[in-house]
Parts: structure tokens; sequence; C-alpha cells
């Protein structure tokens, strides 16, 4: 088997042309390619909660302070645990979890009689006042995004007079709350929508809970549910007017932080091992480090800058705690604890996204660099083309000779390169990561291999560079960047891969990111308001 | 010292560090050659005294004279189990000698060195059987590409006879996943083999090693009940405590409280489920089962199960991916699984002792790197020790079964079906040839034992035909898509 597949089969896409809809003619260009498939909202998806959802979700329900629950493991497939919410069926011990989850919830609440109190607002006294179906009307409401029916009601009713023990009220209660927490209607996100010539146009109750399980990771708050209520959801206008709320609100950042994180792939970082002896900063908690640098960054350039998007790969500050500043190799400040704000030395090698210890790990192997993985991090995470995957029978011949004087990386390298087998995918890849060779596989700076001198060049897109930031300025400057940013946070915000008929939609959210200064924020908005994301396919019966 | 060196490429480890095979005994065992009842058991005395608590005199009147089955002569159910470590073991060829398969007659064959850890003290232990030479059989696609690599292809055929699922099959990320059930959830839901009385799990799935090569999908499971279905395992010593021991205390209001909440659920999905489309329909009928299997346990009777002890180790089971303490928490969990199969709480389970594309870290056999990638290194030294490792780590398991006592008399072990086995046999190169398949217990005198069988080439589908007879489960043929055999191993079979 040798290296197959085709590069730039995704994310090189021209432009669309305004379709026969005129569903993207409005902002329509002369560089749309009639080629593109007509527009066609993609499938209807019933996905479950993600973990971060559910215990967002619990924590807007209770408040925080709960004791965190145990839940079945979310999958990733294609990056996003949104993904594989829309896809896995849930196993049986995945459900006896979420019933565990709910009844330990409950019980913590209901015990705690400040707590029940500020939940219910009032002291019930008996499960048929009318205050308690006052509290299900507005706790069914937020937990299911939508109002409840009067059958619901009724049998929240039923379930709190049946579990009520020798008079005690709030058994009852919480046994009913139990309820609600295990009903599809909460673990489920039901956004079917409602026909509308041929394809389902979601409800405003429906574009709440999208809205906010999107731009949130949790729950719609009231004046969203208020929105719907008053069907304040069903233009695209509208649903600007609310997401761009949504963006100034303090919660945007856990949403924010939720695409981040498994774009990034930074929950590998949990599992961070290297081999002491080798790696003598490794640390158990060095993972968790890296990846807090990696949010804290994301969120600074988001909301407390609300910048240019591109200036992650060029960023000449970062925040360290102790652990990171001694692995960067630069002065932690007296008296400080826990992550700083610093600046980076003009003549640091180090700035930006790519040069942090987070991304150089997680492109390394336990034991050693890997230029290849880097390179092939540049191609597929952050342009979407794809590298074409190593053969199933690949020998790693990177072995030091056996004779001779002992070699760099980079030179066992180019001899693995003269293989025309591996050559065709270690060419695309490995020109762009030699780029790093001066981060070993923890990420810490290092100048010499093998009593070498570093050599820290590379080649980008036929250009020479030398050394990881200038690779960085490039990427900085791609504009297949910035369109694989759009395509990865399209998947995460629809729980599916995207459709070959929603490229239109893509490309025109890419020509207004660039226009918009490339602000993150205004993406989301965009994102979220487009016809894309409003609309979808009648699911197969 | 930079991070890619001769060192840590070619020659042996340097950091040789001095951890024992076998740890020190946990600070806890449980007393397992004591019979704790069952559930079963005691209904079975329940009906049989009509009493309703029951004592140990009522235990050994529920017993034959001869201890082997119970009053009303039926025998003790079958288990089968799953043992399976990832990225197969240290290969034979390119420069290698073969210490994997034995030699000698197929009765009286002469452990090879990576399996010589099995044949250490079996005087009450039924000899494992050795099967060698086989490999999958299922054809490959040729589109979507890479569906022929070792990992993907050797692990759905190791677990379901089937070849990985082609639609959304994407090599590059390696997507994949089974389009069937594994043989172990056949099993579990085998009319026959469940009989009439559900046990409190249908199965149950544990891993050791927190090391994976992927975070998604069929990287982190071995068990599937069918496409996008996964059964992921317990990996915490903790949650499995909890799982297994975690019941409601009986006589309280509670069973009966947590029904009727099931019930209001149940109630609350059956208007949305004529909304859904066929596919998302499935998914949520799937939950609502499972609820119901929930209330099912609620309304029973507790199991008489004597809890063990909550297992306990210095510095925890899971302190640092870089250094796991596997075997000790191998044993912790096999120690609760093994009062959890006494007490007949489950009778199928499975261990992922080290995921697929095993990244895991052996610091007991000295590697300085995860497996995966010191098999790509053409390190076969340590594919080769991590396996004796790893046969020693299987060999307590058996240890503990053949030392827990079953109803009957008998030991686990005897009425059990384990099979042991990986996802392909040489790492370096991926290869499905030479797969690595043991296969120990007695199944309830169904299973020879203590033969090695070989087929150069033969269909590793045989295999699960064979495991599915020993537990009396009467299939003609089994295997998809290529693998089909109607021939079981009969040398392995009494």
């Amino acid at each position: 088997m040798s290296c197959q597949g085709r590069i730039g089969e995704l994310g090189t896409r021209p432009s669309p042309t305004p379709t026969a809809d005129g569903a993207v003619a409005d902002s329509a260009s002369d560089v749309f390619d009639p080629s593109l498939p007509a527009y066609a909202p993609g499938e209807l998806t019933f996905p479950r909660l993600t973990n971060t959802q559910y215990r967002n979700a619990t924590v807007d329900l209770f408040g925080p302070g709960l004791a965190p629950v145990e839940l079945e493991a979310d999958t990733n497939p294609f990056l996003f645990t949104t993904i594989g919410a829309s896809r896995a069926t849930l196993s049986a011990r995945g459900v006896q979890q979420y019933e565990r989850a709910a009844l330990s919830l409950t019980e913590t609440v209901f015990a705690d009689s400040a707590r029940r109190q500020a939940l219910l607002g009032c002291t019930p006294t008996a499960v048929t006042d009318a205050c308690v179906r006052t509290f299900f009307e507005r706790f069914g409401r937020q937990a299911f995004r939508r109002p409840l029916d009067t059958e619901e009601l009724d049998r929240f009713v039923s379930v709190a007079r049946a579990t009520t023990n020798a008079g005690d009220v709030w058994t009852g209660l919480r046994y009913a709350v139990a309820t609600i927490l295990q009903s599809p209607s909460f673990l489920y996100r039901v956004e079917l929508g409602e026909e509308v010539g041929g394809r389902r146009k979601y409800t405003s109750y429906e574009m709440a809970s999208r809205l906010a399980f999107t731009l949130w990771a949790s729950l719609p708050d009231q004046a969203l549910l208020d929105a719907a209520g008053r069907n304040a959801l069903s233009t695209d206008d509208q649903v600007r007017v609310e997401a761009e709320r949504m963006m100034r609100s303090p919660r945007a950042r856990a949403g924010v932080r939720s695409f981040f994180v498994q774009y990034l792939g930074l929950s590998a970082l949990d599992n961070l091992s290297r081999d002491v002896a080798d790696f003598p900063r490794i640390s158990a908690t060095m993972g968790a480090s890296m990846r807090q640098e990696i949010e804290l960054l994301v969120e600074d350039m988001i909301f407390t800058q609300d910048t240019d998007f591109r200036q992650l790969f060029s960023a000449r500050q970062t925040f360290v705690n102790s652990e990171l500043a001694g692995l960067y190799g630069i002065p932690y400040p007296a008296g400080a604890s826990g992550f700083v704000r610093v600046a980076l030395p003009e003549s640091s090698q180090r700035g930006g996204l790519l040069t942090t210890g987070a991304i150089l790990s997680l492109t390394s192997h336990q034991n050693a660099s890997s230029p290849t993985a880097r390179g092939r991090f540049v191609v597929e995470r952050l342009r979407c083309e794809p590298v074409p995957d190593p053969p199933g029978n690949i020998q790693f011949d990177l072995a030091q000779p056996t004779s001779g004087p002992r070699l760099t990386l980079r030179e066992r390298l180019a001899r693995h390169r003269a293989n025309p087998a591996c050559a065709a995918c270690h060419e695309i890849t490995d020109p762009l990561g030699l780029g790093f060779e001066n981060f070993d596989a923890l990420g810490a700076l290092r100048t010499t291999e093998e009593g070498a001198a570093i050599d820290a060049s590379g080649v980008i897109d036929g250009t020479p560079f030398v050394g990881a930031r200038a690779l960085s300025a490039a990427l900085a400057n791609d504009p297949r960047v910035a369109r694989c940013l759009i395509r990865q946070t399209w998947r995460y915000a629809q729980g599916r891969l995207d459709a070959e008929g929603e490229q239109r939609g893509l490309i025109q959210l890419t020509q207004r990111f660039g226009e918009q200064g490339y602000r993150f924020k205004l993406l989301l908005v965009d994102l979220v308001s487009s016809e894309g994301f409003r609309f979808a396919a009648p699911p197969t019966p | 010292m930079s991070a890619v060196s001769a060192a840590s490429l070619c020659s042996p480890p340097r950091t040789v560090r001095t951890v024992p095979f076998f740890a020190p005994e946990l600070s806890w065992i449980a007393p397992m050659n004591k019979l704790a009842l069952s559930r079963r058991t005691m209904l079975r005395g329940v009906a049989a005294t009509g009493l309703a608590t029951v004592g140990l005199p009522v235990l050994e009147a529920m017993l034959s004279r001869t201890g082997e089955a119970f009053a009303d002569g039926t025998t003790p159910p079958k288990r089968y189990g799953v043992f399976f470590w990832g990225n197969g073991y240290g290969w034979s060829g390119r420069g290698h000698a073969d210490t994997w398969t034995p030699t000698g007659s197929p009765s009286a064959w002469t452990p090879s060195e990576q399996l010589a850890p099995l044949a250490q003290n079996t005087s009450r232990v039924p000899s494992v059987s050795v099967i060698t030479g086989l490999e999958p059989k299922t054809e490959i696609p040729a589109s979507p590409g890479g569906q022929g690599d070792g990992h993907m292809r050797g692990v759905t055929n190791a677990l379901s006879a089937d070849r990985p699922r082609p639609a959304g099959f994407y090599h590059p990320d390696h997507i994949f996943a089974l389009s069937r059930p594994t043989l172990d959830q056949v099993i579990a839901r085998h009319p026959m083999f469940v009989g009439a009385m559900p046990t409190r799990f249908r199965s149950l799935e544990l891993s050791v090693s927190n090391n994976r090569f992927h975070d998604y999908g069929s990287w982190t499971c071995i068990s599937y009940n069918g496409e996008e279905s996964q059964n992921l395992p317990i990996r915490s010593v903790d949650a499995l405590f909890q799982h297994l021991f975690g019941v409601p205390v009986m006589g309280s209001r509670e069973p009966g409280d947590r029904v009727s909440v099931l019930d209001a659920v149940r109630a609350d999905a059956a208007r949305l489920r004529t909304r859904l489309g066929a596919a998302d329909r499935m998914r949520l009928d799937a939950h609502l089962e499972h609820i119901g299997e929930i209330q099912r346990n609620l309304r029973a009777s507790a199991p008489m199960c004597t809890s063990p002890m909550r297992p306990t180790r210095a510095g925890g089971f899971d302190p640092d991916p870089s250094n796991e303490p596997l075997e000790d928490k191998l044993m912790a969990m096999m120690q609760l699984l093994a009062v959890a199969l006494q007490c007949d709480l489950t009778r199928v389970f499975s261990m992922m002792f080290t995921a697929p594309g095993s990244q895991t870290i052996f610091r007991a056999v000295g590697a300085p790197s995860g497996l995966h990638q010191m098999c790509h290194e053409n390190r076969q030294d340590i594919a080769k020790s991590t396996a004796i490792y790893t046969m020693r780590c299987f060999k307590r398991v058996l240890d503990l079964f053949a030392n827990t006592m079953d109803i009957g008399g008998r030991s686990l072990l005897d009425n059990m079906v384990m099979l042991a086995t990986s996802e392909f046999s040489a790492g370096d190169q991926h290869v499905v040839e030479e797969f690595p398949v043991l296969l120990a217990g007695g199944g309830g005198g169904t299973l020879r034992g203590g033969v090695h069988y070989r087929q150069a080439g033969g269909n590793l589908a045989r295999v699960h035909l064979t495991i599915l007879r020993a537990l009396g489960l009467p299939y003609a043929s089994y295997g998809f898509n290529g693998a089909e055999t109607s021939e079981p191993i009969a040398e392995v079979l009494v």
C-alpha cells in the first residue's frame, strides 16, 4: 500500500453563485462558481446533550456548587462531541448513569433547605399547592426549552404525589424534578422544525435551544425563552439580535471554549504522558496547564480584545502558570499565583498558538518531536486539506545509522523522504513541520540536537522560511485557514458534517468573516442567523 | 539530553525500572473461596423452602449431594468473558525467531517464550488452549480506502467476525465503526443464554489502561450492540464498585419511587417517539429499553451478594498516565468482577486491558514510550516483553477465577469460556496473519483445554463459532462478508 489520496478536496472550493431560490443571493459576488451544487439544507439531527452541555445545564437549573456527576463519555468523530451526540446510541450503563445523576443532583438540592426554597420560590405544604404547578411550569420550560403542556404538568404533579412520603412534599418534588432530568425532552435536543415548503423550519423555541447550546453550551435564559414565546426568533434579523446579545454575555465564553477544546483536540492533554528521564518537566498537571493556556489565549483574543482572529497565530503574549513559565524558560512574576499574562520578548522564538506547549506536545510522539505530525496538523487541522494516512505497514525508518556519525532527526527524515513511496505524503507535511524543530516533544526550546545546532528552516507553499514564528505569520495570512475555521465551526454548531448543498453558505460566511475583520464573535452571529442554521431537510421517515 | 537519541530508538532501554511483575497484594482481598449467594440461588431457595430469608443451611440444602448441581437438577450458568490487549505480540520474521507459537504435538505441546506464563502452576486451572495460524477472511472493499489496515480490520474481525462498516469509514482520521454486535453482545442477548431470568447486568465492560490511540469511538471500546451503539468500558475501580454494589436499601421506598419516576419518563418519551425519523427512533427506543431494564431490576429482589470492601491503593489506581499501575488496577477490577460473577449479577464481561492501537507505556518491562510507537520503531524486544507481561497478567486473572468457587462446587473458571485476543499479530506492520487467540475455561464441561490447535491461514471466525458452540448456542455457521464458516474448532471442544 502506498500513499494515496487527493489533496485539496476539502476547503479549496471556489465561491458559489446565487442560487435559483435566492438563498445566498444577497451577498453573491462575482467570484461565485456556478459548478457548486444548488443550495440545500442539511439533514435534521436529534442529538443528546453532550456532557459539557448537560453539566452547564444543571448549573443553570440548580446553581453552582453541586458535585460533578459521572456520565457516559461522549464520542467525538470528526473532532466534535456534538457530532458524536447526534449519532451515538446510549448504552445501558449510560442510561443508568443518567438515572444516578438525576437522583444524586436532586438529593443534594432538596436536602438543602435554602437551595430548595430558592428553587421553588415558595414553601409548599402539599403537592396540590398552586405554587407547585407554577414551579413545574417555570422549571420545565427552562429544562425542556419550551412550555409544558397540560398533560406534562399533570404527569409531574402526579409523580410528586405518588412519591411524597408521609406528607413530606419535598420528597415528591425531588422525584418529580428527577423525572424532568431524565426525560428525553431534557436529555435530547428536540429540534424537529415545522414543514415549510418541503423544508423544516426551526420554531422559535427550537431556535432558542439551538442558539443556547451553540453559543453558550447550555440552556436558554429567560430572555431568550421570552423571545421565543413572542415568536421572535423566526427571521434572520430576529435571530441576529438575540445572538448579538448572547455573545455579549459572559456565558458565551463557555461555548467558545467548548468549540476550541474540541477543534484543537485539547482533551487529549488529559492523558499527556512522557518519560520523566527525558522530559524532567513533565508532571501530572502539565497537560491541564497547557490546556488552560490555550483557553485563556483564545478567550482573551475573542472576548477581551475582540480582535482579528488571525492574531492567535502571532500573539506576542501568552498566559502561564509557574510550571509553564518553567517549560518556556521565561520568568514567572514573584508573588504571583496561578495564570498570569506575560509578554514574550521580541527575541523569543515563541509566539502564538503553534508554539504553545499544548500544540507542540499534541503533535509529538511520546519520546520525540514529530515534524510529520506537526506539518500534518497545519495542513489538515488548520487548512482542512487531507493528508493521506500512512500505510499500515509503515516502518519508522528513522533509526540512527548503525555506524558512522549520529544524525539529526532532520537528516534522518531526509533519508526517509528519499523513498518515493513515502515522499508523496511527507513532501506535504515535513517541510512545514521541520520549522518547529527547535521545540522538543514537550514544547521546550532546544538549540542543539546530536551536538548540531538545530536547523528550523522549512518551506511553505514554495517559499522558504525559518522557525515557527515565520510559519505562523504565513498561516495568519493564508485564506485556507479562515475558511477551515468556518468549516469546523459549522460542524460543531450543526453536530454533523457539512453537506454539499451547504457549501455556498459556508463561502458566504467566509466572505463576511473577512469583511468584518476576522472577528470570531461576529462569525458566530452570522453563522447562527444564517439560513443553513435555521432550516433543515426533513428526516428519513 | 535531546528527545531523540539512539538509546530511545534502537538499543535496549536505559531506564529499566524495577517494578515487580507481581505487585504486592492489594490492601484488600475479598475471601474468594467463600461462596456469595446469588439472587437466582436465593429465589430457588425461596421456591424450594417457602422461606423469605435464606441462611447457610438452606444454601447447602440447595446443592445436590455431589455439589455439582442445584437441588432442582439444573446446572450452574455458563459465563463468557473477553480479555483484550492492544497492538499484538512480539512478532517473528524480519530477523526475529518465533517465540509465540507453541512447539510439540497438539496435546503435549511446549509453551513458547511469550506464552510461558500461562503454563505456570496450572494444578487447579483448566489449561488454556492456544490457537494459532488463523487470520481475518473478510473482504476488503476498495472504497473508501484504508479498510485493509490491520488495526481496524483486525479488531473488528476479532470482536465481531466482520469487517469495519464501509459507510462512514475514514482512514485519514482513523474513523471506523462496527456494523454488528460484538460476540459478547450476541451471547449476552441470546435468549438461550439469557434464560428465563436475566441477570442484573446484561454484561459488564471494563478497561484498565487510560492511554488510547484516539479519544473516539472504536479506539476506546471493544463491545458493541450494533452500529453507533457502544458499551463503553468502566474505566475506574471506584466506578465499577459503585456500579456493582451501590444498590438501594431493600425494604425502603426508594425502588418503588424510582420505578414511578421512570414510568413517567417513558410516558414523556412516547409522544416524541412518533415524531422522529427511523434512525433516531431506534436510538430513543434503545434508551427506553434500558430504562425498562432499570425498572425490572428495581422490581426484582436485590441480589444476595456480599459486598466486598471498596478496593484502595496508595496513590490511587489512576495516578499518572505515564506510569499506570496496570496490574494492580486489573486485579482490583477483576476481584470485584469475580464477586459479581459469583453472585450472578452478570454472566458476560469484557476486559480491555489496553486499547486497540495501544499507546500504553509498559514501565514494568522498561518501555520508554507507548507500545504502538515502540512497534513502529521496530522494537520487537519491547513488543515481546510486553506480551509476556500481558500473559502473566492474564494468568493471574485465570488463577483468580480458578480459585473462586461457583455455585455447585466448581470454580468460576470451570463454568466459563474466556477468549483472550488482540487486534493483530505484528504491530510493526499491522500484520493480521497468525492472529493471537487463547481460549480458557472449562465452558461447563464443553471445552477440552490444554490443546494447541494450528491451522495456518485458517479462518479467524472459527473461534467465534467454537465459542458459541461451547456455550451451547446452536449456531450452524458464523462470520460475515467473506468470513463465513460452519466449522468450529472441534479439537478444543469436548
